[in-house]
């Protein structure tokens, strides 16, 4: 039950994430604030604004939200036909990274309208989760978790099964590892004890998947159980509690990184899956066969994957 | 039953047992380990300041940390900078505000020790108690101004940023025109053999003697750097024919590593912003300090 | 089952004929992921090795104290005290090489190479016994580690411990992350070969 109880509450606080700058965004002046390209901020007002004082430089004051007595030099501000579009442009580029915070004097009457710029939180979890699963594909550019990779990637419907378990483990494993590291280790200094606490939380988590499945879902345990006893002495699910607490990531950045990470290691055991299905068939020379012929397939699918490095979607 | 209780027992004195070891492992290390980082940090600063191998520093060449602060209240936010007054045990520290514009809002002399400025809890304590409730007050940076029989030679900053993978975190020097004395990179986690050659002395050398003026307006080629030059780099060639080869590139932009132009373009960035935004604050800084007759240790 | 086998035949067996990393297969993760250098290689052996000893040696200390249902949760309990005493160990005195390591110091936990060996050898034998199998083990992996260095070194940077043997850069590409996989895959091949071939000259004659 915690399984379900868990991903429904992030679910939820996930909706309500989507919600809020939406409620914010309703009310007020401003209707929508992005970036566009690297040097360019494009407001959208609600109502037509005056055109003098939008497109009078000296009006604004702009800058990086944890910098701020450095301001950013504006060149130029244009505002659209009908009023309600601004563009403002840069000398240099900005760093979108990082949250902008534009101050407006006499806008639509008022002394001054603050808001912030800032790429989308969603696009930015959403690229946490590609980021685990494709650039830095555990199994392929960070080299985790391959014994139970090589192990049973035979065949298909191995791998389907065994992905889905190590994705469930690990979100289940990783949230509660947050909460522990957040609201004991770090108050009381006992961060040295991370390797103790990772590891029981994620045989704990084990069990409890076990017994819960069985309970729940007999039919699906029968062909999923056998997998789990392989979960726990594995390091590509304890190593997302690592990376978590190395980061500082929030709840939120934790769920993403270890659902792509979950999900990362499904593909990966598809993918190699569904080749040596294809390699039963073919004829490898004696030296190779096994394990050495695995581990070239394994390199080729790296070098491939090596081609989504600097993939940016958001 | 019985067993039940005997297995509780028995993992019960397990977990003290590891309790205990793990433990007493953590004190044995946590005092050597704040020790080494320590050392460490200190030989990276003399290093960036050519102070290596045989080379000593002087006695003359001081070290004084500033530390910034961002305060923050519901009507304004400000910078806060505690700056060291004197030299050692007795000196104690002045805390100076200064408002967004660049004008001072208020100082205050604060009463810590050296060792409880260089702890960070300690002196968050220390400067929230200065600027009083109603102000929240986030750790921001640190400086540290290097001075020689009382003049400035040298600025140390350190900063992290986004690099290709995860973050990169640097040291740099820069003398009092902002001009680059050197870089070091201390932490990153770019890819062995592509962006992890930022950590080598070809890629770092190229920033050395870097006039402010170039660094404001930085970039990256995409070319092989001419074999000459990676020998200079590589300082395979005599002492004045590095300065010279320096000389001669001191505003050309940054040669990009091969197979690692992202890496390259983020170090060259980070770097960049460290320095610009550091030459202004350190100006109005400064000026404040000039117009108000404050009297600091550097 | 290895009661008669002296001290050397223990440490030979894991350095040997069941070295974890090209006979059994296992621990592959560090092998692939940072043997890129002989010095990382030599590290993360001698991290390996200092755990698997300590684990072995304690859990056969205890091994008639510990009951046999949870059998399981106590080695899960030893090796993470023993890797996290390494882990402050090294972070405090070799700061340098822990930073190149990373994460995989910290993974040494959840290595299988040191719970089978805990729950083959150490829980049955005496703690002799087990010291020499632990070492023999971890000198098998470390080996194992510093041979896969050297290749991608050597041929990667054209280095030996950093020190430059070749003066040019034969291929790049094995320094490469990915190539680890490559690295790994031919020489368990070359090695099965050898095996092929030893057998082949042996029936001829």
């Amino acid at each position: 039950m915690m399984t379900l109880k868990n991903s429904k509450l992030v679910v939820l606080a996930l909706l309500a994430l989507f919600l809020t700058p939406l409620l914010a965004q309703a009310e007020g002046l401003i209707a929508g604030q992005k970036f566009k390209g690297d040097k360019e901020i494009v407001v959208t007002f609600a109502d037509p604004v005056d055109k003098a004082v939008v497109e009078n430089v000296a009006n604004y004051t702009i800058y990086e939200e944890p910098d701020p007595d450095i301001r950013l030099v504006l060149e130029t501000a244009t505002l659209s036909e009908d009023g309600k579009v601004a563009s403002l442009f840069f000398k240099d580029a900005l760093n979108t990274a990082m949250t902008h915070v534009v101050n407006v004097k006499g806008l639509a009457g008022i002394e001054s309208t603050t808001f912030k710029v800032s790429k989308s939180y969603l696009g930015y979890l959403f690229g946490i989760m590609i980021s685990a699963l494709l650039i830095n594909n555990f199994v392929f550019t960070k080299y985790l978790g391959l014994c139970v990779f090589f192990g049973t990637s035979k065949k298909k419907s191995t791998a389907k099964g065994m992905g889905v378990v190590f994705t469930i483990v690990m979100v289940v494993s990783a949230i509660m590892s947050w909460f522990f590291y957040n609201f004991i280790l770090i108050p009381y200094n006992l961060n040295f004890l991370q390797i103790v606490i990772f590891i029981g939380l994620v045989s704990l988590t084990v069990q409890a998947v076990d017994t819960v499945l069985r309970k729940v879902n007999p039919v699906l345990f029968n062909s999923f159980g056998v997998f789990l006893v392989l979960v726990i002495a594995n390091c590509v699910i304890i190593a997302v509690p690592l990376i978590v607490a190395n980061n500082n990531y929030n709840i939120f950045e934790t769920f993403m990184l270890a659902l792509g990470a979950g999900g990362g290691f499904l593909l990966a055991l598809y993918l190699m899956s569904s080749v040596s299905e294809r390699m039963q068939l073919a004829n490898i020379p004696p030296t190779f066969k096994g394990l050495p012929i695995a581990f070239i397939v394994a390199g080729q699918f790296a070098m491939a994957f090596l081609g989504f490095s600097g993939l940016q979607i958001f | 039953m019985k067993d039940i209780i005997t297995i509780i027992v028995r993992l019960t004195v397990s977990c003290l047992l590891a309790a205990t070891v793990m433990g007493l492992c953590f004190v044995f290390t946590s005092n050597a380990k704040k020790h080494n980082e320590h050392v460490k940090e200190q030989k990276v600063m003399f290093e960036l300041l050519g102070y290596k191998g045989d080379v000593k520093a002087p006695e003359s060449v001081k070290m004084h940390e500033l530390y910034r602060y961002v305060i923050s209240g519901n009507d304004r936010q400000s910078i806060g900078y505690l700056l060291p007054q004197g030299e050692g045990e007795h000196g104690g520290y002045l805390f100076v505000n200064i408002d967004l514009n660049g004008s001072m809002i208020e100082n205050k002399k604060v009463d810590i020790t050296e060792a409880e400025a260089l702890e960070a809890e300690s002196r968050d304590k220390a400067v929230q108690a200065t600027v009083g409730s109603g102000y929240s007050v986030a750790f921001a940076d640190q400086t540290i101004v290097v001075t020689d029989n009382g003049a400035r030679i040298a600025y140390l900053l350190d900063g992290k940023f986004q690099g290709f993978k995860t973050f990169v975190s640097v040291m740099l020097a820069v003398d009092p025109s902002f001009a680059m004395v050197g870089l070091e990179i201390l932490e990153h986690e770019e890819d062995p053999g592509l962006g992890a050659e930022i950590e080598q002395d070809y890629f770092k050398n190229q920033f050395k003697g870097k006039p402010f003026e170039a660094m404001k307006a930085i970039d990256v080629v995409k070319a092989p750097i001419p074999a000459d030059y990676l020998n200079a780099l590589n300082g395979k060639v005599s002492e004045e024919d590095v300065l010279a080869f320096r000389e001669q590139y001191k505003s050309k932009d940054i040669y990009a590593l091969t197979g690692a132009t992202i890496s390259t373009r983020a170090v060259c960035n980070g770097v960049k912003g460290i320095v610009t935004k550091f030459a202004y604050r350190i100006n109005v800084l400064d000026k404040v300090l000039q117009e108000q007759q404050l009297a600091v240790s550097f | 089952m290895a009661n008669d086998k002296s001290s050397m035949q223990l440490i030979s067996r894991g350095i040997l004929s069941e070295n974890p990393i090209f006979k059994l297969a296992l621990s592959m993760c560090p092998a692939v992921g940072i043997s890129t250098t002989v010095m990382n290689g030599l590290m993360l052996g001698i991290a390996v090795l200092f755990v698997q000893v300590f684990s072995s040696v304690t859990i056969s200390i205890f091994k008639n104290l510990i009951h046999p249902r949870i059998r399981i949760p106590t080695y899960t309990l030893t090796i993470a005290t023993w890797v996290t005493v390494i882990d402050l160990v090294l972070a405090a005195y070799m700061p340098e090489a822990y930073a190149k390591m990373g994460i995989f110091v910290k993974l040494i936990v959840a290595f299988a190479i040191i719970t089978m060996r805990l729950e083959m050898f150490a829980c049955k034998e005496s703690v002799n016994d087990s010291f020499w199998d632990g070492l023999g083990m971890g000198l098998g992996f470390m080996i194992g580690m510093m041979v896969i260095g050297f290749v991608r070194e050597l041929l990667g940077s054209g280095m030996i411990f950093g020190y430059d043997v070749l003066g040019f850069k034969p291929l790049l590409f094995f320094i490469l992350p990915s190539a680890g996989f490559f690295v790994v895959g031919l020489m368990m091949a070359f090695f099965n070969w050898i095996e092929i071939f030893y057998k082949r000259t042996k029936g001829l004659k």
